[in-house]
């Protein structure tokens, strides 16, 4: 009954676009199927039976608990306005530097990302606080628009992002599920802290080549980065300090006590959150409003995720049931090219459903059918975790149907036209495509500092 | 979004008291972590059961929030086509979705729930850990496994009476 598991994906990815929220398109129609196999033998229903406990297991699998904590973190430097400080002040200090301003865009998307997994809303701040400045100081539309797609989802693959914590826990399954068929049954592990650790320098390698290519930019055409006239305005040092060290050292404490393996990571993100609070009450920006808002924004982004991942669930169950990861298995096994063909083919489908489908759900739904397999292959796990997430990063890039790309042409000015977004982003789509290739070349640059801080 | 949801009917009242009341646990459980993790480090005490009602606080955040994220429209849809339909479009949409997939899963989740559940409380389960949660913390978690469904169904209803006004009304 494999085609039944095909049919199921088909008809989840076509029901998804219709636009109803994706936790019960996935749950529900994984139940029709499952309903209808039910109905004419086909469908072990014993197999739903045990819903309530694997739903009670992601209810306490304690390294989820890192998630609402991370954006209560995060949601709390958003509405301290600590970033909009951070943006004007990098702004101000860079702005004798060609391209400066698109230097600082880069630099506080990098920072300020980790604060919440859903592409737009990075996007959509970013958009909103940076765009209009670019646009004055005389950025082309082309450069401003394609620093701040590029810079609003890189956030997502630095830690210390949500994604790579919910990543990081279906990759830790995926490896055991792996070693277990390979007959290892005293399994290596890999943690969330691994794929932090993993990912900080393909992170940092996309930053570099980013800000080099926005200073080359600047250099070689000048009409489209503008150098900054100053207005007279001096940005005092006191001034560039206490928007700049406070966030920066909640940002490197919570990240270095993960990376030093002080800290677990929820340990980390409850920490921060404290600071984040603190930093708050220091700036004088909590107020009990602002207090109840990060509360409610904490519980509902927390919801919406969870709730994906029970109805992604539900959806594996049936589509194991239908022996949809045999079928999977199969294929991946049968290419020709052996490793290299099954990580190409499983690297371009998760390309085109980046087009459809947000992180979240390719982590819970898609992550969790091949990585098993892939990893049983011999592949890395953190490895195979890092390109996918710059994959995907790269996939809400692209042109024409990119996410990022629609979330900035909402809050984009009328003047800014379509086309000039696709042009200004091609170039960050280069990046990222180069940065995948010399990943793939050279997977130290992925495994070197996990392997050095915890000498696995 | 907060400007299409009115806070218009019971329904609607119920899912945000409860939401804005489990909301105050967010907060509960940034501190409760960094008093643990202070415990830990500086006074080498590890309090399981502190450390278990985080992830205690946790689920039944997302659990019991469920349906204020739902009234708030805030549970991430596929927007590509959606986001450029018309109002009727739309309501023709969420009734679909609500008849075929909402109300069937909320139904289902509940359903299985209910004996999963009820053996909890039967048995006066406490935590597996020793030093854990006590009787009755773990079957009270796991019976937000019915009460989730039930509040996002009812979600559903006021969701569906809105959808009906607009489908009328558009004609």
């Amino acid at each position: 009954m494999e085609w039944m598991a095909l049919l199921l994906f088909t008809a989840v990815i076509g029901l998804l676009l219709a636009g109803f929220p994706v936790a019960f398109t996935l749950g529900g129609t994984a139940l029709v199927f499952a309903g209808a196999g039910v109905l004419t033998g086909t469908f072990n229903e014993a197999l739903l039976s045990g819903l309530p406990n694997r739903i009670f297991g992601i209810m306490t699998n304690e390294t989820l608990v890192a998630v609402p904590l991370f954006v209560f973190m995060g949601v709390t430097l958003e509405r301290a306005r600590i970033a909009e400080d951070l943006l004007e002040t990098l702004g101000a200090l860079f702005s004798a530097l060609r391209g400066g301003l698109g230097v600082s865009v880069t630099v506080v998307g990098m920072l300020l990302a980790a604060s919440t997994g859903i592409v737009g809303a990075t996007v959509v701040t970013m958009g909103l606080l940076s765009l209009p400045t670019m646009l004055k100081r005389g950025y082309s539309p082309e450069i401003a628009t394609g620093t701040i797609c590029a810079s609003g989802t890189l956030g997502q693959i630095i830690p210390p992002s949500i994604i790579l914590v919910m990543l990081g826990d279906v990759m830790t399954t995926a490896y055991q599920q792996a070693q277990l068929t390979m007959g290892n049954f005293s399994p290596k592990t890999v943690s969330v802290g691994d794929l932090f650790a993993g990912a900080l320098v393909p992170g940092l390698l996309l930053v570099g080549l980013y800000i080099l290519y926005i200073v080359v930019t600047a250099i070689v055409k000048p009409s489209a980065v503008p150098p900054h006239e100053s207005d007279g305005s001096r940005v005092s040092l006191v001034r560039v300090l206490s928007a700049l060290v406070p966030p920066l050292a909640l940002i490197f404490a919570v990240l270095g006590s993960i990376l030093a393996g002080i800290a677990t990571p929820t340990e980390a993100a409850g920490v921060g959150g404290m600071g984040a609070l603190l930093l708050a009450v220091l700036r004088r920006q909590l107020t009990l409003e602002r207090l109840r808002e990060i509360m409610r924004s904490t519980l509902s982004i927390s919801s919406m995720v969870f709730l994906i991942l029970i109805g992604a669930s539900l959806f594996s169950l049936v589509f194991r049931g239908y022996g949809g990861d045999d079928a999977v298995h199969q294929v991946l096994e049968s290419l020709p090219g052996g490793i290299v063909g099954a990580v190409v083919l499983v690297m371009l489908v998760m390309f085109l459903l980046g087009f459809v489908l947000d992180f979240i759900e390719i982590t819970f739904v898609v992550v969790p059918i091949v990585a098993p397999i892939l990893l049983a292959m011999g592949l890395d796990p953190v490895w195979l975790g890092v390109m996918i997430a710059i994959n995907l990063q790269t996939s809400f890039l692209t042109p024409p149907f990119g996410f990022a790309l629609f979330y900035l042409r909402g809050v984009a000015p009328e003047a800014v036209s379509t086309a000039a977004i696709y042009r200004g982003v091609m170039p960050f789509v280069a990046i990222q495509v180069l940065a995948l290739i010399l990943l793939a070349l050279f997977p130290s640059l992925v495994t070197w500092l996990p392997a050095v801080l915890y000498g696995n | 979004m907060n400007d299409t949801a009115p806070h218009t009917g019971l329904l609607d009242r119920i899912s945000d008291r409860i939401g804005l009341a489990a909301s105050w646990m967010t907060l509960a459980m940034v501190i409760v972590t960094f008093i643990v993790v202070v415990m830990r480090y500086v006074f080498d005490a590890g309090l399981i059961w502190l450390q278990e009602s985080v992830t205690w606080m946790h689920a039944a955040v997302f659990m019991l929030g469920a349906a204020h994220t739902l009234q708030h429209d805030e549970h991430v849809r596929v927007d590509v086509f959606y986001r450029d339909m018309s109002e009727r479009r739309r309501a023709i949409v969420d009734l679909f979705g609500l008849l075929a997939f909402l109300w069937p899963m909320c139904g289902f989740l509940a359903f299985t729930a209910w004996d999963f559940v009820a053996v909890s409380w039967s048995i006066g389960e406490a935590s597996r850990e020793a030093g854990g949660l006590p009787y009755p913390w773990i079957p009270l978690l796991k019976t937000v496994l019915v009460l989730m469904p039930l509040t996002v169904a009812l979600q559903g209803l006021a969701m569906a009476l809105r959808a009906v006004q607009t489908i009328r009304g558009a004609r």
